[in-house]
């Protein structure tokens, strides 16, 4: 088998909270391969979001270790874990979370800012990325001048721009429409179908029902590990 | 290691983010405005006071010295320069006779609050009995007409060489030269007027006349009259040489016992120097102080409002982390941010500090007359502009340091949630 490119092995995360430690993740081990699309699923509580914040970078585990691409990311410094963010991993939130100040084109050109691209091929790859999702007419309207779900057409070009191994989205249809939701999931399968690795995160079945595999956490440990059919 | 893409990246959010809450950036800038009014108002009128006093002193020469029997300076024991002997024309004539290394060695009688007049117009003036070759030394240069010569001097002619206040009064349409002025009711003919030299604090030099010697002696009379004489050294390195020389001279032929003090001053332009540096020192300080003060305070009000811009975009910087943004970037970001918004309040200061500097040199100099035009810049220095905009910047940074560095330690995950 080929190298994964998430391997997570035996992971823990523990938080202070109010002098007592609360245990979100238990021993929890993972595999994700290239150009799997998985979802990961649990209630509220279940840990699934601090495993996405572990998944995403945004967060190193309390214990266990976990191997990018075989890189062990467990003990990275923030400015590592920043670059391997900014290289290896599109985010795509329930919020959008785009500036509201800068236009669609701009904050698709955000992580090649800060991966040193120069300007002239910053707009070439903005605009491809922002033309690959269908706003190609959108690209310098602000957030507040496009729908939901152009908004989060926006942010999932932005996740596509540095060409990325994995893409996180956290609840992308959480704040849409069902119809524009079903219009977002089509588009994360044609992603995934173009050879992308999508990690979705989600409480909802109708939208995991897309993946091809589905991982279930509850309390802080994994329930089931199995692939959709 | 920062990337260049990233600092025009954090011009453009600070731009856009200053610009968001313009208002309150403008306000905010007020310390930072004092300060830089106060630094370059400041340096303009120490530059000012620096022109002003070089001008003076070369008007009168660097290279000249006078002995008198008066101290320019004033000071130590009034009583016992009182009590000195009057320096006769004799003296002056014998000093003249034996001093070899000046270039010019210029006996001068004064009389004070003489009166001048033209027609039905008097002014008060002094009145200064000299020789020709004092024609030859900067205080004699005259812009119409000539200086007397020696044999008008030798032959007491009644001719007269104006300052240029006097002329400026009595002739305001010009063509005093040929003209007759009564000095104390006795008729002169004008020969020449003198370029204008007077100061701030010395513009009474421009109300003088010069008439030779030998007519100010029949016209006043030499009794009881300290004369002064002016040497010129040729050069301002000379000068100690020429000064020794001629206090030896001037001991010997006034007779003072060895050891006792010089029964007459050497004056010196450069006496004042000394005056002028703590006139100078003292504006600095005050200055300084003042800067200081209102930079201590500009930069209270930037911190403050640079964590008020970090609290408000801490979902910003979430999302800029999540995509990629190191420390450094976020902390570039804030710095950049808080140096902007003190050179904002920089550029806002340098159009005032124009206003300021324009306003006193009316005021100072308006009333006066005169011609000051580069002796005094009417504009800002422009070095001091650099450094204002400098210093605005250095405190920029130092006041944006600490809610920088907040922005920049933000967890991502914390930042991210927060709404």
């Amino acid at each position: 088998m080929m190298q994964p490119i998430i391997d997570i092995r035996n992971i823990a995360k523990i938080y202070e909270m109010g002098g007592e430690d609360v245990h979100a993740l238990h021993d929890v081990s993972l595999t994700i391969g290239s150009n799997e699309y998985i979802a990961l699923m649990g209630p509220s509580g279940s840990g699934k979001s601090t495993l996405m914040n572990m998944l995403g970078c945004l967060d190193t585990p309390t214990s266990g270790t976990y191997l990018f691409k075989g890189e062990n990311v467990s003990d990275m410094t923030d400015d590592e874990l920043a670059e391997i963010r900014n290289r290896e991993i599109g985010f795509v939130f329930q919020t959008f979370n785009l500036l509201p100040r800068a236009t669609a084109r701009e904050n698709v050109e955000l992580p090649l800012v800060y991966a040193g691209v120069k300007r002239t091929e910053r707009d070439t790859r903005a605009t491809n990325a922002l033309e690959s999702v269908g706003l190609a007419d959108r690209m310098d309207h602000r957030p507040n001048e496009l729908s939901g779900g152009q908004r989060q057409r926006v942010a999932i070009a932005r996740a596509l721009v540095t060409r990325p191994s994995i893409i996180l989205a956290d609840e992308p249809t959480g704040n849409l429409d069902t119809k524009t939701g079903q219009d977002i999931m089509a588009l994360f399968g044609e992603l995934w179908k173009a050879g992308n690795t999508v990690i979705l995160v989600t409480h909802e079945e109708d939208i995991a029902r897309h993946a091809r595999r589905i991982v279930r956490l509850r309390d802080g440990r994994i329930e089931s590990d199995a692939p959709n059919n | 290691m920062l990337r260049i893409t990233e600092i025009g990246e954090s011009f453009r959010i600070a731009i856009a983010a200053l610009r968001l809450n313009l208002l309150r950036s403008i306000l905010t800038t007020g310390g930072v405005v004092v300060g830089v009014v106060l630094v370059v108002v400041m340096g303009w009128t120490i530059k000012g006071l620096d022109a002003v006093w070089e001008q003076t002193i070369g008007i009168i020469g660097r290279d000249m010295l006078y002995i008198d029997k008066w101290d320019w300076t004033g000071g130590r024991n009034w009583r016992k320069i009182e009590a000195r002997k009057n320096i006769t024309l004799q003296q002056a004539l014998l000093l003249k006779e034996r001093m070899e290394t000046a270039d010019l060695t210029i006996p001068i009688a004064r009389k004070w609050g003489g009166a001048v007049s033209f027609g039905n117009k008097q002014v008060m003036c002094a009145v200064q009995g000299t020789t020709y070759e004092y024609g030859q030394t900067p205080a004699g240069i005259t812009t119409d007409g000539r200086w007397f010569t020696e044999i008008e001097d030798a032959h007491s002619q009644r001719c007269v060489v104006i300052g240029y206040g006097i002329d400026k009064t009595l002739f305001p349409e010009g063509g005093a030269v040929g003209k007759t002025l009564k000095v104390h009711g006795i008729p002169f003919r004008i020969i020449g007027v003198i370029e204008k030299r007077g100061f701030l604090f010395m513009d009474f030099i421009d109300n003088q006349v010069f008439i030779p010697l030998a007519t100010f002696q029949s016209a006043y009379g030499f009794y009881d009259r300290s004369f002064s004489v002016a040497i010129k050294a040729g050069n301002e390195r000379l000068l100690d040489i020429v000064r020794d020389e001629a206090v030896g001279h001037m001991r010997e032929i006034r007779n003072t016992p060895p050891g006792e003090d010089d029964d007459f001053a050497v004056n010196e332009m450069q006496a004042f120097d000394q005056q002028v540096t703590t006139i100078r020192a003292v504006i600095w300080l005050v200055g300084i102080g003042l800067t200081i003060l209102a930079f201590i305070v500009g930069s209270i009000g930037i911190m403050n409002i640079m964590f008020v811009s970090v609290t408000e975009r801490t979902k910003e910087i979430g999302i800029r982390k999540a995509i990629g943004a190191r420390r450094s970037s976020v902390l570039t970001q804030f710095l950049i941010e808080s140096s902007a918004l003190c050179m904002i309040g920089a550029i806002i200061a340098l159009p005032i500090s124009q206003v300021i500097v324009g306003a006193a040199r009316w005021i100072l100099m308006g009333p006066m007359e005169y011609d000051w035009v580069g002796v005094v810049s009417p504009f800002i220095p422009v070095d001091l502009l650099i450094i204002a905009i400098g210093v605005s910047i250095i405190v920029g940074l130092l006041a944006g340091f600490f809610p920088a560095r907040r922005a920049a330690s933000l967890d991502p995950v914390d930042a991210l949630r927060f709404e």
